[in-house]
C-alpha cells in the first residue's frame, strides 16, 4: 500500500470515528437521562429506529440487495416474509413470548422469525442478535404499533 | 373517523338498504364429503377422493336447464420450476382433481395470477400444467400476469380479458379488474421489471389503488346484461372482489359504486373472485360475493373490514404448504341451485370451529410499509 493510500485509509477511519463520536456525544449513555432531552436527540433516536425499520422492511419484502449487503439468505424459494404477512399481518409480535405449537417450545419472536426462514422459506437461519434480526424485529414491531400486548395469546 | 371507516359506512348506507338482499334462493348451505375414501376403502378410490376433504356448498335456486358443474382454480403464482417446485406441485394437484371430477365439469375458470412475476416462462409453464385439464377452459387475468409486458403475452395465450357466454340458463361474465392501474411507472421511468415488482407486492404502496372495472368495461357490462332476464342467474368472475373490503391490499375495485349501479336491477348475481387467497363471503345489495382459495399460499384476513357475513377460515399451519390452499368445484342443479365447495387440502373443516382456531383470532393494528417509498415516510 502506498503512503498516499495509507493516509486516505487512516483519514477515512478517523472521519468515521469522529462521526460516531459525535453521535455518541449526542445520544450516548454518558449523559443519558441526566439532562432534558432535546428535539435534536429525539430526532436522532427516531432516525436510528427508522433506519432499522427501513432495512427490516426491505428484508421482509425479499429485497435481494439488502440481504446480500447484510450477508443473509432468508429464502431459497422466491417466497418473502411479506408474501404471507402483508404489512406484517399475522406475525403478532405482541403475543410473544409464548408456547409456539410449530416448534413445540416456549418461543420468542426471534425464534419464530428463524422458524419461518428455515421452514416455509427454506432459507438460512440468522444469528439471534444479528443486525438482520434486529432490523426484522424493528420493522415487525414498528408496523404493529398500536397492537395491544397480549403475551402468550395462542 | 378514518377514510376506510367512512367508505364502509357509505357501503352500508348505499348498498345495504333494509330488505335489499340477494334472492332468497341464493343461500349458502354446507355439504361435507369427508374422506369418502375412508368409507370406500379401496386404494384407487382413495387416491381419487382423498382430494375432497371438505366441500362447502352454496345453493342458487331457479336455474332452468340441465344440471352441470364447473371448476375454479386461481392464484397459482407460478415461479419457474428451477426456483420453486411447491407452487408447481400444488397446481398439478388442483389440475388433477378438476380433471377427476365426477360428473365432469363443463368448464374450468382460471381466476387470474397464473404467474408470479408475469414472465413468458411462468405463463407458458401455467399453460403447460393446465393442459392436463381437457375440458373447456376460460381465463381472466390477475395483476401478476399483466404488468411486466402490460398483458401482451397473456393476451397472446388467452385472448380477450373480458368476455361473456350463456351456459344452460346462466349468463357467465368474465371481468378484467386488473389492467386499469393509474400510471405509476412513466414519470419514474421504471423498467418493466420494476413496474412488475411494485405490482407484485400486495402491501406495496407505489402501485396504489390499481383494481377497477373502468367506465368502458362497465358500459360493456351494462350492454351485455341488457338482454338478460333480470330474474335469471348471472355469475360474474373477477380477480378482485367487486366491493370494498381492504383497499390497501386492493381487496376491492375502486369503482364498486358504479358496478353496483349496473348490477342493481338483477336479482340473482353471484360474484366469484380470487386475489384474496381466503374464505370470504359478502352480500352487497342484491349481489353475493364469494372469495376463493389460492393454490399457492393463503393470505391472512385484513386487519379491518372483513365482511360480517364471512365465517372465518381456520388458522393455517405455515409449516404445511398444502394447508389453507386449494380450489373449488361448483355445480348448478336442474332447479338452478349453484353449489360451491371449498376444497382445502388436508382439512376436515375449512371454517374455524372456535375463536382460538380462527385465522382472524388475534386483533392487530398495522401500519403500511415505508421502504418502497421515498423518505420522509
Amino acid at each position: 500500500m502506498t503512503a498516499r493510500k495509507r493516509f486516505l485509509v487512516a483519514l477515512a477511519g478517523a472521519s468515521a470515528l469522529s462521526v460516531l463520536a459525535t453521535v455518541a456525544v449526542l445520544v450516548g449513555p454518558a449523559s443519558a437521562h441526566k439532562d432534558p432531552v432535546t428535539a435534536q436527540q429525539l430526532k436522532a433516536y427516531q432516525d436510528a429506529l427508522m433506519e432499522e425499520v427501513r432495512k427490516g422492511d426491505l428484508l421482509f419484502h425479499g429485497d435481494d440487495a439488502i440481504a446480500k449487503q447484510m450477508g443473509v439468505k432468508l429464502t431459497a424459494t422466491g417466497m418473502a416474509c411479506a408474501m404471507c404477512h402483508p404489512m406484517t399481518a399475522d406475525t403478532h409480535p405482541h403475543t410473544f413470548p409464548k408456547f409456539q405449537a410449530q416448534m413445540a417450545k416456549f418461543a420468542t419472536l426471534r425464534d419464530m422469525i428463524n422458524w419461518c426462514i428455515e421452514k416455509p422459506n427454506q432459507g438460512e437461519k440468522i444469528e439471534s442478535d444479528s443486525d438482520a434480526m434486529k432490523a426484522l424485529e424493528a420493522y415487525i414491531y414498528w408496523s404493529n404499533t398500536g397492537s395491544v400486548l397480549i403475551p402468550g395469546r395462542y | 373517523m378514518s377514510e376506510l371507516e367512512q367508505d364502509r359506512r357509505e357501503i352500508a348506507s348505499v348498498l345495504q338498504q333494509p330488505g335489499a338482499r340477494p334472492d332468497p334462493s341464493l343461500k349458502i348451505t354446507r355439504r361435507t364429503f369427508i374422506h369418502r375414501s375412508c368409507l370406500v376403502g379401496a386404494a384407487t378410490v382413495a387416491e381419487t377422493f382423498a382430494w375432497w376433504p371438505l366441500l362447502n356448498t352454496l345453493d342458487i335456486a331457479n336455474a332452468a336447464d340441465a344440471p352441470f358443474k364447473f371448476a375454479w382454480i386461481s392464484d397459482t403464482h407460478l415461479y419457474p420450476k428451477s426456483l420453486n417446485t411447491r407452487f408447481v406441485e400444488k397446481t398439478v394437484r388442483a389440475v388433477k382433481e378438476v380433471q377427476a371430477m365426477t360428473p365432469p365439469a363443463d368448464f374450468l375458470i382460471f381466476g387470474g395470477d397464473l404467474a408470479q412475476l408475469g414472465t413468458v416462462e411462468e405463463l407458458e409453464l401455467g399453460v403447460e400444467l393446465l393442459k392436463e385439464v381437457k375440458i373447456r377452459k376460460v381465463y381472466i387475468p390477475g395483476e401478476h400476469d399483466w404488468y411486466l409486458d402490460m398483458g401482451k403475452k397473456w393476451g397472446e395465450l388467452f385472448g380477450q380479458a373480458n368476455w361473456t357466454f350463456d351456459h344452460k340458463g346462466v349468463r357467465f361474465v368474465g371481468l378484467d379488474t386488473i389492467s386499469r392501474a393509474p400510471d405509476y411507472w412513466s414519470m419514474k421511468k421504471m423498467s418493466p421489471k420494476e413496474r412488475m415488482d411494485h405490482m407484485s407486492v400486495l402491501d406495496g404502496t407505489v402501485a396504489g389503488p390499481w383494481a377497477g372495472v373502468g367506465r368502458d368495461q362497465l358500459d360493456w357490462l351494462q350492454k351485455t346484461l341488457s338482454n338478460w332476464d333480470r330474474g335469471k342467474p348471472v355469475i360474474i368472475f373477477s380477480h378482485n372482489p367487486l366491493y370494498e373490503y381492504y383497499p390497501p391490499w386492493n381487496f376491492w375495485v375502486r369503482d364498486w359504486r358504479d358496478v353496483n349501479e349496473v348490477l342493481k336491477p338483477y336479482t340473482k348475481v353471484t360474484n366469484i373472485h380470487g386475489h384474496v387467497h381466503q374464505v370470504l363471503y359478502n352480500e352487497i345489495g342484491t349481489m353475493r360475493s364469494i372469495g376463493m382459495l389460492a393454490t399457492s399460499w393463503p393470505w391472512p384476513y385484513a386487519p379491518e373490514g372483513v365482511p360480517k357475513l364471512t365465517r372465518p377460515m381456520i388458522r393455517v399451519d405455515p409449516g404445511d404448504p398444502y394447508d389453507g390452499v386449494g380450489w373449488s368445484p361448483w355445480s348448478v342443479s336442474a332447479q338452478d341451485k349453484v353449489d360451491t365447495e371449498y376444497v382445502m387440502w388436508g382439512r376436515k373443516e375449512v371454517f374455524a370451529q372456535s375463536v382460538e382456531d380462527s385465522f382472524a383470532n388475534i386483533p392487530e393494528i398495522l401500519r403500511p410499509r415505508i421502504a418502497d417509498n421515498m423518505y420522509p415516510y
